[in-house]
């Protein structure tokens, strides 16, 4: 296996599982998912909600798709795109000076926004490869 | 062609992006119509948490080093008497209402967040007994300002009066 292909399944699988498993964590307690969304204090409270039920099943079924290697691209570029959102929430929770919960991982303390600013600019990285590096030779 | 190319997979990522929605839309479809409907009831606190934590007190200074910090600051006297004055940006939670109020504090407080009570000093065990219950659905760090308003008032500080907003 060339080292091309090798780092491009690496990516694949280390993108694929940090979403399967931060998606998992999520939907196992969506009430306090919604919590953590509107510690943010950006949406309306019912929308907290809506972002807490829906996000996860995203999360897992992007997460799923890269492990499984099918639909990779859309699936990555989608964790890119979600990741600059959430990256755009937690900065203006920095600006603000909150002091929250990132939320990113299910419930627990100790996750701090810089950190999860930090791994946010790690999986842009890694959906980038994932993106780029995904052999297109093959027949659509 | 590259043009062709993103916008295919940007269609894909859209799919992707639409049926999680679905799927999450259909699996709590009674959590949703609930919170959209404004019906939501706090959940029963998690007995998973640490048995028997207490609330730590602490005094004018501690509280004043709080503040500072940006922590939020809960009343735990009735609604009357928080309009009649209460700290600067104080958060208004009587402890009578609580199982009424608690939902709308619980989405406005993470639970992460450190918190102090206080009412009306050594004579109302109310700050107390509110700090237990945060404790108790799982706020991690609750602080009981003692002395209450009257040495706030009495140490010279300002009182805000009127309802909560």
């Amino acid at each position: 296996m060339s080292g091309r292909r090798l780092a491009y399944h690496g990516c694949r699988l280390a993108l694929g599982a940090l979403f399967l498993v931060a998606g998992i964590l999520k939907a196992r307690d969506v009430t306090a998912f919604a919590g953590e969304i509107a510690a943010y204090r950006l949406l309306p409270y019912a929308l907290n909600y809506l972002v807490a039920t829906t996000l996860p099943y995203v999360e897992i079924l992007a997460g799923g798709l890269l492990l499984w290697g099918r639909k990779v691209r859309g699936a990555a570029l989608l964790t890119a795109l979600l990741t600059v959102v959430f990256v755009g929430a937690i900065l203006s929770a920095l600006l603000r000076g909150l002091q929250i919960d990132c939320g990113c991982f299910g419930g627990g303390p100790g996750q701090s926004l810089w950190f999860a600013l930090l791994r946010d600019l790690g999986i842009l990285v890694l959906a980038h490869f994932t993106y780029h590096l995904q052999p297109t030779s093959k027949p659509a | 062609m590259a043009y062709d190319r993103l916008s295919r997979d940007l269609l894909e990522a859209l799919v992707i992006l639409a049926v999680g929605v679905l799927i999450g839309l259909s699996l709590h479809s009674r959590l949703l119509l609930d919170a959209f409907s404004g019906r939501l009831q706090p959940r029963a606190p998690a007995l998973s948490a640490p048995a028997a934590r207490f609330p730590a007190p602490i005094d004018l200074a501690g509280l004043r080093r709080e503040l500072q910090r940006g922590t939020p600051i809960v009343d735990a006297r009735l609604p009357e008497l928080y309009a009649a004055g209460h700290l600067p940006g104080a958060i208004s939670l009587p402890l009578a209402d609580l199982d009424q109020d608690l939902a709308a504090f619980l989405a406005r407080v993470p639970r992460a967040q450190r918190l102090v009570t206080y009412c009306n000093g050594y004579g109302c065990p109310d700050s107390y007994d509110l700090a237990v219950r945060l404790l108790a659905v799982g706020y991690r760090d609750v602080l009981v300002f003692e002395d209450g308003l009257p040495a706030w008032r009495d140490a010279g500080l300002p009182v805000t009066e009127g309802e909560t907003p």
